[in-house]
């Protein structure tokens, strides 16, 4: 069952039914069977696991919290975080392969995700930021919480548990997050899908203009695809009294590498930063400026084969950390000068914005492609025969559709001004006005409500394709 | 003063209750930043976990002083 699948609506629907109907104190047993009962329309196999590994870091806790008011073994924090790490590391090394192994067995859905929260777990009892959970289905319903278990947003353990026992929202403030991710997922990513997959596939036969197209393309498809499936994440997760962190802040409008990755699935860089680059950079620090470089290279990096153990994935990681790099080491330059000539702070912002953007367009080249040569073909082919490619793009839109393409860019150029302009906060004020306002604002609002699932049923992209995220 | 050399903020005024949040510049790298300038100006050193377990500038102070006292 996936985010965009009729079922799953249904089966939110009841869920956030039954916990309004729920006493507190019940709700996050509720949403503990719920969480595996969604889990197991994928693998009963895989529940199992996910129990079982749920249950070990449960009593690992335990064990954790007490070494640590004891000052003894050491040993037992690494030696849960390695079990954790090799873990994950098994199943993408088996998916890597293709084996019938461990992961032709199960694949745990959703178990990068999984697993990063049992690791920020331990770590977090052993830094003593929080105290090990008392109530096992507290924890375990924290680990599957359905609404994050396909794609995140990576939620902390201390986030998830302030908010017990779950306070469900009203569902007209959870409601438009969950339509405004199905929109940008069905109407937009899945309308731009076509042009890029057929790029994509045809790479090497290709030159100039659909080039381009795919370059300029696959990071608004990628963007609409994953911010929309964060959308139905957060919005759903309301529904059901927890609210998730965000993981998009308009990406595309950072005016540096570090800004992108600031904004750009929020969740994950926080995590690595918390509990990769910092302990790195903490045991690097005495090696200066060297000491930098290579926790940015191992963080990026780290980023980048998170997706997956290929040379396409290491490519994306090591074009970030050398971006990132370049970043860092100019970066006081860059201030004290703009500090000095405030009439250029504008213009350095735009160009700022503009080489971010076609930075980050470079390194998703390489996380698209399906291989490095094909990732260097369209990179190095993007002018050549530029004029003549004309017959070459139409051929494209006729594959792919241009009524999609149009679609889809229209729907992306929704996306960003709706994002700009947060129609959403506008409306929080409208209870407050006088009747006039608000009768309008209602009858305005259920126009665009008939209007709004008429273009979702009307621009939907075609057959259901999966989140490009879900596979990770 | 250390905070205002690492974040380039002349303006910046230090409370207990400051975090990450407040100040522009304080991400993941100017954390470490700062953190080393704190180790060089009062001559201490900081384990991993001290500093993964720090939430706020006050916590950052307190753990200073403890540092500094026990050192006498």
């Amino acid at each position: 069952m996936s985010y965009t699948d009729f079922g799953f609506l249904i089966f939110l629907a009841v869920i956030a039914g039954l916990c309004r109907l729920c006493p507190p104190r019940l709700r996050n047993l509720l949403l503990l069977g719920a969480s595996y009962a969604f889990y197991l329309t994928w693998s009963a196999r895989a529940a199992l696991l996910l129990a079982a590994v749920t249950a070990s870091s449960f009593a690992a806790g335990m064990g954790i919290e007490r070494a640590r008011q004891l000052q003894t073994r050491a040993w037992l924090t690494p030696l849960v975080v390695v079990a954790l790490a090799a873990y994950l590391l098994a199943f993408k090394i088996a998916l890597l392969g293709r084996s019938h192994g461990i992961a032709g067995l199960a694949m745990p859905l959703g178990i990068s995700y999984t697993t990063f929260k049992l690791i920020s777990y331990a770590l977090d009892v052993h830094w003593g930021k929080m105290n090990a959970a008392r109530r096992f289905s507290d924890f375990a319903a924290y680990v599957a919480f359905f609404p994050q278990i396909l794609a995140g947003p990576i939620q902390r353990p201390g986030a998830y548990f302030s908010q017990l026992p779950p306070v469900p929202v009203r569902a007209a403030d959870a409601l438009p997050r969950i339509y405004w991710g199905l929109v940008k997922k069905l109407v937009i990513a899945d309308n731009l899908a076509p042009a890029v997959n057929y790029v994509y596939a045809n790479v090497t036969g290709l030159h100039g203009a659909p080039l381009w197209a795919g370059f300029y393309l696959f990071p608004l498809q990628i963007y609409a695809d994953f911010s929309g499936l964060t959308d139905i994440a957060i919005g759903a997760g309301r529904l059901l009294g927890i609210t998730g962190p965000e993981n998009f802040d308009r990406p595309f409008t950072a005016t540096s590498i570090g800004d992108f990755w600031r904004r750009w699935h929020m969740s994950l860089t926080s995590w690595l930063a918390d509990y990769v680059f910092m302990p790195l950079r903490m045991a690097t620090r005495a090696a200066g400026s060297l000491g930098l470089a290579f926790s940015i290279a191992v963080n990026m990096i780290a980023i980048g084969l998170w997706h997956g153990l290929t040379a396409t994935y290491l490519a994306f990681g090591a074009a970030h950390s050398l971006f990132i790099m370049a970043d860092v080491f100019t970066s006081r330059a860059r201030a004290r000068f703009f500090k000095r000539h405030s009439k250029w702070d504008g213009v350095g912002r735009c160009a700022g914005c503009l080489l971010t953007f076609h930075l980050v367009a470079i390194g998703l080249v390489f996380f698209r492609a399906a291989r490095v040569p094909d990732a260097l073909w369209l990179l190095g082919h993007l002018f050549s025969g530029l004029g003549a490619s004309g017959g070459l793009f139409l051929a494209m839109t006729d594959s792919s559709g241009a009524r999609a393409l149009a679609v889809g860019l229209a729907g992306y150029a929704v996306l960003e001004l709706g994002e700009r302009f947060r129609p959403d906060l506008w409306l929080r004020r409208v209870p407050q006005g006088p009747r006039w306002l608000r009768w309008s604002a209602w009858c305005g609002a259920t126009v665009l409500l008939i209007f709004g699932v008429a273009l979702l049923l009307a621009h939907s992209g075609g057959p259901r394709s999966p989140f490009l995220y879900e596979i990770f | 003063m250390v905070f205002r050399d690492v974040f380039d903020e002349e303006s910046l005024v230090l409370r207990d209750n400051l975090t990450a949040a407040d100040v522009e510049n304080w991400d993941s790298l100017t954390h470490i930043n700062l953190i080393v300038g704190i180790e060089r100006e009062f001559k201490a050193r900081f384990t991993t976990a001290e500093v993964g377990s720090m939430t706020n500038a006050g916590d950052l102070e307190n753990l200073v002083r403890k540092k500094v006292g026990a050192r006498g």
